[in-house]
Formats: C-alpha cells, structure tokens, sequence
C-alpha cells in the first residue's frame, strides 16, 4: 500500500507546479527530502544492528564464561555497541529534525497561500457567504493545513520508520531461519487485519462520542448564556435534568469511544506475541541442534529481539494509514484555497473626473429589480445625499459604484465605464460602509494601512484631533480587535478618515454621520467640502439634517428614483418633505429637553 | 478531610476533592478493580525478561527448554496486556465517571448562583469551566495521576529486579537516572512553553481570519493586500519559530536516551567479563545479560512518561483550583422547593399586588446605589409606568419584583410574598416578564412559548400565540408549533410576538414588560403594540417607558418618573 501511494506521488511528477498538488510541497523542500532520506535509510538500516549487537553481546559472555574468548573482546565489542548505537541515534535525530522542519515548512507555506487566496477570493464568492460562520470556516480551514502538513509529515517519517525498518527486520529475520520466520509472520498480520475490521467500529464511536460532546458543550453554552430567562420563567429545574441526561449519554458515548480507540491496542499485541511461543520452541531446538538451522545463543537474542521489535512496528502499520486517510480528509477541504489567486488589477493613480449615472438597474439574481432607469450626473466637488426608506435599496445603489455586483445601464467615471462584474473591486472608488471595518491595530495603521504620510490633517477633518492627542499614546494608541477599545462614534470617524487618507475620485459614503452628534455632523460635513474638492461624493443616509446643503439629493422609493436638489423635492415629493419635518420636530424637541 | 467535600441540603458537593471521593464512594467495587489492575500489570510486566533469562542460561549450558516455559512466557505478556486493556478501560470509566460528578455538582451550582453572576461574567468563561477545565481534570485521571503511580511502581519493580540480578547495573542505573529525569523535565518545560508560544501564536493567526474576511471590502479597494498578507505573515512566523524550538527538543530527546542505555549496557557487559571482582559485582549469566539488556530497554519509557505525568498534573491543578472556585462562588437566597405548593391557592385579595418597601440597591458595595429608600405599592389591577433617563433604575426595579435581585436593605413583596419564596415552578403562574429582548431558546416554536415546561399544554401555548396574533402564521408553518425555531424563521417582529406569547403562557396575574430594544418598522409596531394591550387585558402591569407602551397605555396608566437616587411621582 505504501508502494501504491508512492507511485501516485511519481505520476503527479510530470504535471506542472501547481500550488493545489501534494507534490508541490514535497518538491518544493526537495532538499530538506533528501537529507531525511539519507539519514533515514541510515538509521533505519542502522536500528538492525541494535539487536545484532546485543545478541553478540550475550554470546561474547557465554564464551568468556567457557573460556573460549577474553575480556578484551568484549571490550572492544562493547565498544563498538556504543559508538554504533550512538552514530545510528545521531542518524535519527537529524531525521527527525528534518522531517519536522519539512512539515513546519510546508504548513507555512500552505498557510500563505490559503491566506492569499482569502483576500483575493472572488466576490461572488464572497457575497454568498457572508456570514460569521465564514471566519469559523476560514479559521477550521487554517488548521486544516496544520493537519496536511502534519499528515505529509507522518507519511515522510513512516515510509522510513516502518516501510524500511521492517524491510531490514524481516531481511535479518529470513537470514537466521526462513521457515521460523514464515511461521512468526502470521501473527502480526492477523493483528493488523483484526484491528482494520475493527475500525469503523473505532470511527464510528469517536464519531459519535464527538457529536455527544459538542451536544454537551452547547447546551452548556445555552444554559450558561440565557441563565436568566430560564431563572425568570423557572425553567432551571428543568434545564438541570435535561443536563443531566446529554451528561450521561455523554459518559456512556466517550467510555465506549475510548475503550475501542485505546484498550483495543493491548489485544493487538497479545495475538502477535502468539509467535513468542513458537521462537523460544523452535529457536532452542535450533540452539540444541536439532532444529530446522544450527544457531548459538546469539542468533537466538538477536532474532528473538528483532522479532519483537517488528511486532511493535507491525502494530503501528495500521495507524500509519489512519493519519493518511485523515491528512487526505484535511487536503480536500483545503484544497479549494490553494491555487494562484487572481490578482486585482493594480491601482492606477487617477484624477478627478466627472461621474454620470445612465439607465443604472439593478436585481438580485431571480428577483424583481430592486431599482430601474437611475440616472444623473455630478462633477468634481460636489455631494450627492441618497435617501429613501427603510429596504429602499439605498445601500445597494452604493455598493454598484464599487464593482460588487454586475449592473445594467452605465456608469462613467472621466468617460469609462465601472466594471461591475463581480470579480475583482473597482480601484477609483473610496467606500464606507455600515461597518467601520477596523483592525486590531493601533489608529495610525488602521488610517494608512502601512502606507506612509501624516494622519493628523484627516484626523483634524473628521474632529478627532483632541480626542487621540489626549490619549496616552496617542496615533499609536491600538484599538482592539474591531476596534472595541472606541466608541462607535470614534470607530466610524476612524473609518472616515481612512476613506479620506486615499483620496479617490469617488467617494461611496453609507450612513457616516450616524453615530455622531449633531454638531460633530456638521463640522465633518464642512471638512468633506475641503477634503472633496476634488472628487465626487456620494453620501447616503436616512438622516437629513445635512440634506439643505447638499448639491444634489436622489429620493429612492419603490423602485424608483427621484434626483433634484433640496427645495425642489421638499416642493415635489411629500415623502421626503414629511420625514425632514418629522427629523427636525424631533430635534427641536431634544434640542429643548436637553436645555430644560 | 471531610470539612472540603461538605455537602449541602441538595446533596451538592462544593469541591473537585468532594466530587472525587463521592465517586470512589460510589463505585467502590470498580476502584478496588482498578487498584488490582495496576498492581496485577505492573509485576506481570517484570516477569517476561525473568523468563527468558531462565531459557537462555538453560540454553547456554546445552540443557534442552521446557515447552511449558515458552508457552508461559507468552501466557504472562498475554495475561499483563489483557490487564493493561482491563486497566485502561477502568481508568477511563473512573474518570469519566468523576467528571460526570463534577459536571453535574457544577450545573447544580448554577442554579445557586446569584443572577448578578450571569450578566458579570462572560459566559464562554462560565463554559470553559464547564469544558475545558474538567477535561483537564479528564486527563488528570486518563495520563496523571492513576497512570503515574503505575508507572512509578513499575520503574521501582524493574530497579528491584535489576539490584538483586546486577548490584553493578543498579547502582549505575540509579546514578544515571536522576540526571535523565532531570534532562527530561527541562526538555518537557521547554517544549512547554514553545507549544504555549505556538498555540498563542495561532490564536493570533486566527484572529486576523475573520477580521480580514470582515475588512475584506476596505482591503480590496484600498489595493493594501500586501500590508495584510505581511501582517498575517509575521504571526505565521512566530507560530513557526515556536514550532522549530519544540522540534528541536522533540527530535533530540529519544536518540539521547536511547544513546544512554546502549552505553549502559556496553559498560556493563565489559565490567562483567573482566572477571574477578568486577564479576562479583555486575554478575551476570548471559541469561542475566539477555534480560537485562531487556530492562534497561523499557527502563526509560515510564521515565518519559512521569515527565509527561506531571505536566499533566500541573496544568490539571490550575484547572482543579478554577473549579473549585467557581463551586466556591457566593449563593443566592432561594426557595426550599418541596415546600407548600398550595402557595397558589392564597388568598390575593388581602395583599398589594407588589409592594416594595425602602428598597436601598447597588450592584456592588463599591458602586453607587441604584435605589436609596425607594418605595412603590401596585394594587390589583392597576397599571404602572415607570420612566426616567438611563440608568435611573427602572430596570432594577423590575429585576428586583422578578426576584433576580435581591436588595441590600428593604423588602419586597409580591401578593404578600418575597419573591425567592415562590417556588420556581409556580413562578409563571404569578409573573410573566417579557424581557428586553428575545431569547431564542433551542428546540420548537412552541418551546419557545412554554420554555420546555411539562405543566404547559398545547393548548395553553395555543392560547398565548392567538392572544398575540401570531397563531395564523405558526399554524402555517410546515410542522406547526413543532416547527424547529430557527433565527430566520421569524422576523424581528415576530420574536418580540414570541416573546409575549412566552411571558403569558401561564396566565400569570402580573405583567412585567422590560424596554424593547428591538427596533421595529411601523407595521409591525402596531402589531406588537395590539399584542402588548391583550396580554396586559385585566392584568396588573408594570412596565419600563418606551415608544409602545406609552402609546398603549398612557391614558390609563399611572406614571412613575425614576429620578437617579430620588423618586418622584
């Protein structure tokens, strides 16, 4: 089996080097490769000499006791144990050192290339699986190629510490006595036979002791995280039994796992020792000299000593095909993540242009369309308000202007289309979204991203200034996974002033004002004036306090899209006249609560 | 002994010690078999080599072998790997057993707690107590503990045996081993912490995954693709470095013992046939020599493991002293359950329907009071509204009627009764609190009404979804109220419905409504609203201000404007 398996790794050979191959990786530490196996052979062969050595050893002694030999050769003889013994064990360490590195090479390897994969993934892609569950999925994925390289790394050690050693065992073995080495050969295959019938009976109940378990720690879960609602409706009684019976099933599931994984292995042993019987028999006919071959005392420590160091390695045949099996498992699912990712097209440096919106429509695959026939025109400096109510689709329109998702009509930047074929993002367009998307690093990292230049001008702009000058290390201060160390007001500002760090010719900007408060709103609004000079923005929102300001104003509903400015659809549209009256009463009356 | 197992009227037990020896005490023939398992293995294991010895110096000297000694060879390792098996599957049992009576002690515990408990804590800290922490003590059991004291005995046998064959190899092998020992703890503690820099490492690998998966948008317009990749590239590289020192220490470790007992024996098969004295010492027949070459071979494995043993100990012990915290945690004041359960049938006539007297709150002693001297009295079939800015306690107030809190001084009564005196069971006969906001449990829509609670018929839940007008869509859905509760099976809304349905399931007489923070549209506002007004229909409420219920219940209601520390009416 282990010939089979090399032979598929050669035919993988005359492809060509491709990142998503086993072989690759192995190619890839050819060196490392062949250092273990110089050392490997070597110690391995080296392992035979062990017993070897030892039955001398006790022979030596026989004849110094009969006088036929003196103590200088045992001296010599012990010797040169030592010194073997030590050369074959410096062979093994270097063996195992490189065969660890190997795996540790690889798995890095693996790793980048999953990682480079996850950022230049596909957008589709990416919008269809835009859960929390995808970074669960991603993290499981990571250790996957743990486990491949881990997996390689035992199939490199085993091809070696069984195939070769075994090889070399059995040799010694035939050597001594053919026909007892035939007859102490049926036992440990028979052992090796049992334990791979047993073992769907061994997946099958780790199986199902590992469902029991991660039933148990979920409901741990559940009990612990809504503690209160089940004291509040009286529940915890309830809740205790229940507990108490995912515990004993699973108690019952995890000693029925365990016995089957680890007490079997004993049983193993026991039927390949069955040969001990016939060796120690038969080995002492062949001593007495009326066995098969003539032995002396020697042959007999030797071979029994090889023999049941064969039995150990014998029983290990079987696990060595588990971790295969399992590094296959593990190289499939990553498998999908390995290849040469696409790369965006690099960022061009581009200069303000005029935007124009023609006949854009927009559906989600297999709906009616979200919005039709969008169309108008900005220049350079002006700020376009988006709004509309609630599902309107106001956050999907910003989204067209970054090439997520494929469009009908046109939109030109400077006379060019926007790609919007889902591949790859549009390199003109500045977005700010929802979600601030920070990183858990210090302000001035998550501002310019590791490009250099001065943060403190766009954290003037967005009203931060003081706030980061006033903490204790100041634009290196580091926020944070997601930035929880700030607030959301501070988290969206942050975001802003990176959307404005790289200055683009389009500015995207969804609900940015939403955490703030209202005169923080209206410096920022000033700032974007300054900051914007040069580009287009689109700033979409359901807050409308800016909105008499603005250049332009679109009014989304029902699919349609009114554009005009401020008074003219406070004239023409009752909608939206209604919500900025409503907006302004509310603030008015806060305005006053707050004076009282 | 006795006073760290102590139990309690439930027959709790509050330390990880206690939970052991009830265990032992319950399974007391089982931990006699495990004690004779390990004894029985570990003398069956010294006896192969002693057998073989006989053979080869029997041999040596030209005499013939019984058969019966080559078959009873293999009938000792037989017999001693059976034991082993035996002694494996009792070990596992006796721990899976002891984690069980922990985790149960633990579960017990939680309904003990006070409520501050659950909001404090993080609950995937609760739950790695649960988990982690007993598995700890799992492998406390599996490769600690019971393992080592076999281990121990079997390296003492073998050095017995050894000194009464070899005084020569005795010795030298107790020299050596205290410095091997001492070797292997240093390479374990090593490894030890380049696995804990590693895991550490991974932990911050895997932390940049959905953070990237979740900046993926401002990574890809702003082209910085190569800052990320370097950052993910330095944590890959420290996990790495971590790595290559535990390979190192990993890969050398073996070779050296082995190295060290192939010496051992060269040494002592020279000294013994130098003769004279030197014989004497080391005295060995080749049969001695074959079995002692034997030894020193399985001489090293225990050694290793000890060192592994401890380990597993120590880390086992962090684990033990968190437990036995967390079963150590303060109590709360809680209802003997087999008490009266007539408690229903009082008379509520008699009594305010809640009546809170001079209440003084805080949640801790450093903090400042929520509630100073804080007084309210509901009459039957009234209707309360308590307002005021965050913070000013309208919360606590209803947390305190729930009986979540208890206050620091004061009293409160609910129909002439202090809330931790009603029984859990009837506790939704006399209250129904719809929280501020949804909890979905696990199981089917009609769980979710009648929290899994036996008492409560289809019926009743029934009755609650039509009382809050969400019995047309559950009757629609394919399986009905057994229709498993997914998130996505109901809108924003719709939970909120569920969440009302589930506070009146059992009729109670008194309404508590927490703020909503679930923000509606206008649509199912007015649904929830009309929701809120049939369940509060000929009940007594009280309810925390917010947009709903101000609409509802304004022009009835009396109002209670919650001012920090004072209270105005």
């Amino acid at each position: 089996m282990t010939k089979e398996k090399m032979n598929k790794e050669k035919k993988g050979c005359s492809a060509s080097e491709k990142t998503d191959r086993v072989l690759f990786y192995f190619r890839k530490e050819v060196w490392i490769l062949l250092a273990v196996t110089i050392t490997g052979i070597l110690y391995n062969v080296g392992l035979a000499a062990g017993p070897w050595f030892e039955g001398q050893l006790v022979q030596c002694l026989c004849d110094i006791l009969s006088r036929r030999r003196d103590a200088g050769d045992m001296l010599k003889l012990a010797a040169w144990y030592g010194a073997v013994i030590a050369f074959v064990q410096l062979m093994r360490f270097l063996k195992r050192l490189y065969v660890r590195k190997f795996a540790n090479n690889t798995g890095k390897r693996m790793k980048m290339t999953i990682y480079r994969n996850l950022l230049h993934q596909d957008l589709m892609h990416r919008n269809a699986h835009q859960d929390e569950e995808a970074g669960a999925m991603m993290t499981r994925i990571l250790a996957d190629a743990d486990a491949c390289a881990e997996g390689m790394r035992k199939f490199t050690t085993e091809v070696f510490d069984t195939g070769v050693v075994m090889v070399a065992y059995l040799g010694m073995l035939l050597t001594y006595d053919v026909r007892l080495t035939l007859l102490s050969m049926i036992f440990p295959p028979a052992a090796c036979l049992l334990a791979e019938k047993l073992k769907v009976l061994v997946t099958r109940n780790a199986a199902l002791s590992r469902e029991s378990s991660a039933r148990l720690n979920s409901a741990t879960l559940e009990r612990v995280t809504h503690g209160l609602t089940y004291r509040l409706y009286g529940r915890e009684r309830g809740c205790e039994k229940a507990y108490e019976a995912d515990l004993t099933d699973y108690e019952k599931k995890a000693v029925r796992a365990n016995i089957w994984e680890n007490a079997m292995q004993p049983v193993y042993q026991v039927i390949s020792m069955i040969s001990s019987v016939l060796i120690l028999w038969f080995g002492a006919q062949n001593v007495l000299g009326n066995g098969w071959v003539s032995w002396d005392v020697a042959a007999f420590t030797t071979f029994f000593a090889c023999y049941l160091k064969l039995a150990v390695k014998a029983s290990k045949v079987a696990k060595l095909f588990n971790a295969v099996q399992k590094a296959r498992v593990s190289w499939n699912r990553i498998r999908p993540w390995l290849g040469e990712p696409a790369r965006d097209p690099l960022l061009r440096k581009i200069c303000s242009a005029d935007l124009s919106v023609r006949s854009l429509t927009f559906s989600f695959p297999g709906q009616k369309p979200l919005f039709s026939q969008v169309s108008f025109q900005a220049e350079p400096g002006e700020i376009i308000g988006i709004t509309g109510e609630i599902a309107c689709g106001k956050s999907t329109l910003g989204k067209l202007f970054l090439g997520e998702f494929p469009y009908e009509g046109e939109i030109l930047l400077g006379g060019k289309r926007l790609s919007g074929d889902g591949k790859a993002f549009e390199t003109c367009t500045g977005y700010l979204g929802h979600q601030p998307e920070l990183f858990s690093g210090t302000i001035e990292e998550n501002i310019c991203l590791g490009e250099p230049g001065d943060v403190w001008p766009v954290l003037r702009a967005v009203c931060m200034e003081a706030e980061v000058k006033a903490l204790p290390r100041g634009i290196h201060t580091v926020i944070g996974s997601g930035g929880v160390r700030l607030s959301g007001g501070q988290q969206a500002r942050i975001a802003l002033a990176r959307t404005l760090y790289f200055r683009k010719p389009l500015l995207v900007l969804d609900d940015p004002f939403s955490a703030v408060d209202p005169g923080t709103e209206e410096a920022m609004f000033s700032s974007l004036r300054i900051w914007g000079k040069e580009s287009v923005i689109l700033l979409i929102s359901h807050r409308l306090a800016m909105f008499p300001q603005m250049d332009q104003v679109l009014w989304m509903e029902n699919g349609r899209v009114t554009a005009g400015d401020h008074n003219l659809l406070m004239d023409t549209v009752p909608q939206y006249r209604r919500l900025f009256e409503a907006q302004r009463k509310e603030t008015d009356e806060h305005e006053e609560n707050r004076k009282k | 002994m006795k006073k760290t197992g102590r139990s309690d009227a439930d027959g709790a037990v509050s330390s990880v010690a206690g939970c052991i020896r009830e265990t032992v005490r319950r399974h007391r023939l089982m931990s006699l078999l495990l004690a004779a398992a390990i004894a029985g293995s570990v003398v069956l294991s010294l006896l192969p080599p002693l057998v073989l010895e006989r053979i080869i110096d029997s041999l040596a000297e030209g005499k013939p072998i019984a058969f019966s000694a080559a078959a009873g060879y293999f009938l000792i390792t037989a017999v001693s790997g059976l034991l082993d098996a035996g002694k494996e599957t009792m070990i596992t049992v006796f721990g899976q057993k002891a984690t069980h009576q922990i985790r149960s002690a633990m579960s017990s515990k939680l309904r003990r707690l006070p409520s501050v408990y659950f909001i404090e804590k993080d609950p995937g800290v609760t739950v790695s107590r649960f988990v982690n922490d007993v598995n700890t003590i799992d492998s406390l059991f599996a490769s600690g503990v019971i393992s080592m004291a076999a281990d121990v005995c079997r390296l003492a046998g073998i050095l017995l045996v050894i000194f009464t064959r070899s005084l020569g190899l005795g010795i030298l092998l107790a020299a050596v081993t205290p410095l091997l020992f001492r070797m292997t703890r240093v390479f374990q503690k090593r490894m030890l912490q380049a696995q804990m820099d590693g895991r550490a490492a991974v932990g911050r690998t895997s932390q940049q995954i959905p953070e990237t998966l979740q900046n993926l948008r401002t990574i890809r317009t702003l082209r910085q693709e190569n800052f990320m990749q370097k950052r993910y590239g330095d944590t890959i590289e420290e996990g790495f470095r971590a790595q290559e020192r535990s390979n190192f220490y990993d890969a050398v470790y073996s070779p050296i013992i082995v190295t060290v007992s192939a010496i051992l024996v060269g040494i002592v098969m020279a000294a013994s046939a130098r003769g004279g004295m030197w014989q004497t010492f080391f005295g060995m027949s080749a049969g001695t020599a074959a079995a002692m070459i034997s030894y020193v071979g399985s001489f090293f494995g225990p050694l290793e493991s000890i060192g592994m043993e401890i380990q597993n100990i120590q880390s086992a012990v962090a684990g033990v002293r968190r437990i036995n915290e967390f079963l150590g945690e303060d109590e709360r004041k809680m209802a003997e359950t087999d008490g009266d359960t007539d408690f229903a049938e009082n008379e509520t006539g008699t009594h305010a329907a809640v009546s809170l007297r001079d209440i003084c709150f805080r949640y801790k002693e450093e903090e400042p009071g929520i509630l100073e001297d804080f007084s309210l009295e509901v009459q039957e079939g009234e209707s309360v509204i308590l307002a005021g800015r965050t913070g000013s306690g309208k919360s606590t107030v209803l947390r305190l009627i729930e009986g979540l809190y208890a206050p620091q001084s004061g009293t409160v009564r609910i129909f002439g009764k202090a809330p931790e005196e009603i029984p859990e069971e009837e506790k939704r006969r006399w209250m129904g609190c719809v929280e501020q906001q949804f909890h979905r449990i696990p199981g089917t829509v009609g769980e979710q009404v009648s929290m899994g609670d036996p008492q409560i018929s289809r019926s009743q839940v029934e009755k609650a979804l039509r009382t809050v007008g969400l019995w047309e869509t559950v009757d629609q859905l394919p399986m009905g109220m057994d229709t498993p509760c997914t998130e996505k099976l109901f809108s924003q809304g719709q939970f909120q419905l569920l969440s009302i349905a589930r506070a009146i399931a059992e009729d109670p007489k008194l309404l508590l409504l927490d703020e909503m923070t679930a923000s509606l549209d206008a649509g199912t506002e007015e649904q929830v609203l009309a929701a809120l007004e049939a369940a509060a229909d000929r009940r007594t409420v009280i309810s925390v201000s917010h947009r709903l219920n101000d609409m509802a219940m304004k022009k009835k209601a009396r109002i209670l404007v919650l001012q920090g520390e004072d209270e105005a009416e």
